[in-house]
């Protein structure tokens, strides 16, 4: 190996790239993208609040009273169960965030010709005159059952509310009716709060959330640019072919050598992107998101360590996936002809973001331990379990060294490959005939199938 | 360690294709020597396995007196047939990075560049991109990018194909300049007229096998050996009729006579003089067309197959 015509082939890489508008636009567009998302998400929530105008079709008579009572009080306890404990908590004085919650407009009809009501209420609900309307039928309450009528049935803050207020109700008619004390009621609302602290060794914290919000956020950095820079290490092996231009530089390296400066001059790249990303989230995302939560609570503060194993898995991660692709596209002279074999890398990585609910959820259970030491998950995995908890040591050793052994084997494999299949032009060759190529040894013939030229 | 570059018994199939079949010839230092065949001949494949981009299944190839490494690589100047340049890259920037892949510094590829930028008139180009020269223009920068490291060999697989008359004129002149500074040009071609003008030695390949190799001079002198042209006042069957003559054929107003072996060409003329006025004769300079399909006739392949 010759660094110096690495480092010749690394430097070109890394500084035409490095120019291209691409890059700036990519560098300086995903954070406000990110940032864009979030907004929306807020806006969304804020949305989710507003009015409801909602019919209530009371058929036992009684009921309509007090669930309006009912609904008024969660609108002015900020749409909340009742909390075990008293409201205010020390740190984060909770106030009723404004807008969030929903303000109900409770109508009663006359229960009548049922049909004929619901017939009405239909056409109101379509003309968008009430948001919805609700049956309550003493028949129905006998089977625990309440019917909800409207356009949409999936607003589940509303259905919750709704329900949770009916159950309220239903339950002091119960305790009225067994002649206990109305505080029973109050006693039966409560609900606990389960505050979760994150055991590790450097101590325990409090965990609000925002370290997995961060976690995630991050686990989804690594997932997108393991396919941007894997897809565009794909691109530059098959422009070198295309523009013909590889066989005057493979008189002056050797093709393991322009392999290994295009992974790594591109990997650069990805970490150069990083860096200034984490510029832009220092400066601007950061201040703008704790200024929508108008709250500290949500910021995700990182820890230094997860920026470390970010490092290191995105590293790992990329070498293979980059291996790969190289792998796929040296046979090939055009994009198109290489995506078919491009899922291969593309469902190793998007099956890691299928497999994370399971291992958020158990982080150190048997699946979540298989996926982070399986080679082709184990980067996004094993950077997922260290920033959800502790992992045992040795895990993360031999996670690291699994991948690293398969990343060296992979890109023996891709070596071989590549050299042969830069030299190919003509017909798209068959997957027979390009493992094929792998078992010539380097010094016999890297025989194709046909002539190269 | 005369020699530039050295085969022996080299061979390279492709699959069932034999692509060089057991082929051998050096390359004497400070020539220029041409790899000569049609399309489709090995010739490539031959290049590609001199500069060790593909491995011959047989056969030693040694250049500049050892197998090719660093050292070797870095002195050859090679020109693939199969040539292009990175599109988006800035002209400068490419003759700086082929330069670096050379092991060429920034400082002297400047200066080499420097020498190189009016001679072709490159100079107005030197921070557009690639893709914004015409063809032409992108001919002349591989050719830059070619020497820019000063190299003792070129290689050229086809250099030729492609040019227009302006850059082929630049690159002969080059490749003279080149030759009497003691280098060394291997270069491909199948049109036969470029290897005439500019080769020392040649090497024909039809169809993987060499089949002829010597000093151009040489081989045209055994070709024309016991010929001469001769311009009389005669009709073509009255000249065959003379003693000695094997064969006789009209060529631009003058015969081209082919003796029997064993008759004196003095012998000949004064024949000739006596009978007819006799306008000149010369030696014969056969063109190299000639000698190639003789050797393929010798070696029994059907001209057509090949042509």
């Amino acid at each position: 190996m010759n660094w110096k015509k690495v480092f010749a082939v690394v430097r070109r890489e890394y500084i035409e790239r490095i120019r291209t508008k691409a890059f700036w636009i990519a560098t300086l567009l995903i954070p406000f993208l990110f940032l864009g998302m979030l907004f929306v998400q807020v806006a969304v929530m804020r949305r989710s609040g507003g009015e409801r105008r909602v019919v209530v079709i009371d058929r036992t008579g009684h009921l309509f009273a007090p669930l309006a009572k009912e609904l008024a009080r969660q609108e002015a306890s900020g749409g909340r169960a009742p909390r075990a404990e008293p409201v205010v908590r020390e740190s984060t004085p909770e106030q009723p965030p404004k807008g969030r919650s929903i303000h109900w407009v409770l109508e009663q009809r006359p229960a009548g010709d049922i049909e004929k009501s619901k017939e009405e209420l239909r056409k109101e609900v379509l003309a968008k005159k009430i948001n919805a309307y609700l049956i309550l039928d003493p028949e129905m309450l006998a089977k625990d059952e309440v019917e909800y009528y409207s356009t949409s049935v999936s607003e589940f803050v509303t259905q919750t509310q709704l329900a949770r207020a009916i159950d309220h109700i239903l339950l002091r008619e119960k305790i009225a009716a067994r002649g206990l004390p109305p505080e029973v009621g109050n006693e039966l609302d409560k609900r606990i709060d389960l505050r979760a602290f994150k055991v590790t060794e450097s101590g325990t914290a409090e965990e609000k959330g925002a370290g997995i919000v961060a976690a995630l956020i991050f686990f989804f950095l690594m997932y997108s640019t393991f396919f941007m820079y894997g897809y565009q290490v794909m691109r530059g092996v098959i422009e070198e072919k295309s523009t013909r231009i590889v066989e005057i530089v493979i008189a002056s390296v050797r093709p393991v050598e322009l392999m290994l400066g295009k992974i790594i001059g591109i990997g650069l790249v990805g970490l150069t992107q990083y860096f200034a990303w984490s510029l832009v989230a220092m400066n601007l995302s950061l201040p703008a998101i704790a200024a929508t939560f108008s709250t500290t609570d949500m910021v995700p503060k990182i820890p230094l360590s997860m920026l470390a194993f970010f490092i290191l898995f995105f590293l790992c991660g990329y070498f293979l996936y980059a291996s790969i692709y190289t792998a796929i596209a040296a046979p090939f002279n055009t994009d198109q002809e290489a995506q078919q074999l491009a899922m291969i890398p593309m469902a190793m990585i998007i099956s890691a973001v299928a497999i994370y609910p399971a291992v958020m959820n158990n982080p150190s259970g048997g699946i979540a331990v298989f996926f982070s030491l399986f080679p082709f998950t184990a980067p996004l995995m094993m950077f997922l379990r260290t920033s959800l908890g502790q992992v045992p040591a040795w895990q993360i050793v031999a996670s690291v060294l699994l991948v690293t052994g398969t990343t060296v084997g992979l890109a023996w494999f891709a070596g071989r490959i590549y050299r042969v299949g830069i030299l190919m032009y003509g017909k798209k060759p068959t997957i027979p005939e390009i493992l094929r190529w792998v078992r010539y040894s380097p010094g016999k013939s890297p025989a194709p199938a046909r002539e190269p030229s | 360690m005369d020699n530039a570059i050295e085969l022996s018994h080299v061979s390279k199939s492709f699959g069932k294709f034999p692509a060089v079949d057991d082929l051998s010839f050096t390359v004497p230092k400070g020539i220029v020597f041409g790899l000569l065949g049609p399309n489709g001949a090995g010739k490539t494949t031959t290049i590609r396995m001199i500069m060790n981009i593909t491995a011959p299944d047989r056969g030693e190839i040694s250049v500049l007196g050892k197998p090719m490494d660093r050292d070797a690589q870095n002195r050859i100047g090679y020109l693939p047939e199969e040539r292009g340049l990175y599109r988006k890259m800035k002209v400068l920037d490419h003759l700086y990075f082929l330069a670096a892949i050379k092991e060429v510094s920034r400082e002297t590829a400047r200066q080499r560049i420097d020498g190189w930028l009016d001679k072709m008139e490159l100079r107005p180009w030197l921070n557009k991109k690639v893709e914004e020269l015409s063809k032409g223009m992108q001919q002349k920068v591989q050719f830059i990018a070619t020497i820019v490291h000063d190299p003792d060999v070129l290689i050229l697989d086809e250099v030729f194909s492609g040019l227009d008359p302006i850059n082929t004129a630049l690159v002969k002149d080059y490749l003279s300049e080149f030759r009497s500074k003691g280098k060394t040009i291997v270069f491909s071609t199948h049109v036969l007229e470029q290897a005439e003008k500019l080769c020392d030695e040649i090497c024909l390949i039809v169809r993987s096998k060499k089949i002829l190799q010597g000093n151009l001079q040489q081989l045209k002198r055994e070709q024309a050996e016991g010929q001469m042209r001769v311009a009389l006042k005669a009709s073509q069957a009255q000249v065959a009729a003379l003693p000695g003559v094997a064969a006789c054929q009209a060529v631009n107003g003058a015969y081209v006579i082919s003796l029997t072996p064993g008759t004196n060409r003095r012998d000949f003329l004064r024949k000739a003089l006596e009978s007819y006025d006799v306008e000149s004769f010369s030696d014969r300079e056969p063109e190299l067309v000639e000698i190639y399909l003789a050797a393929v006739q010798k070696a029994g392949i059907e001209t057509r197959d090949i042509a």
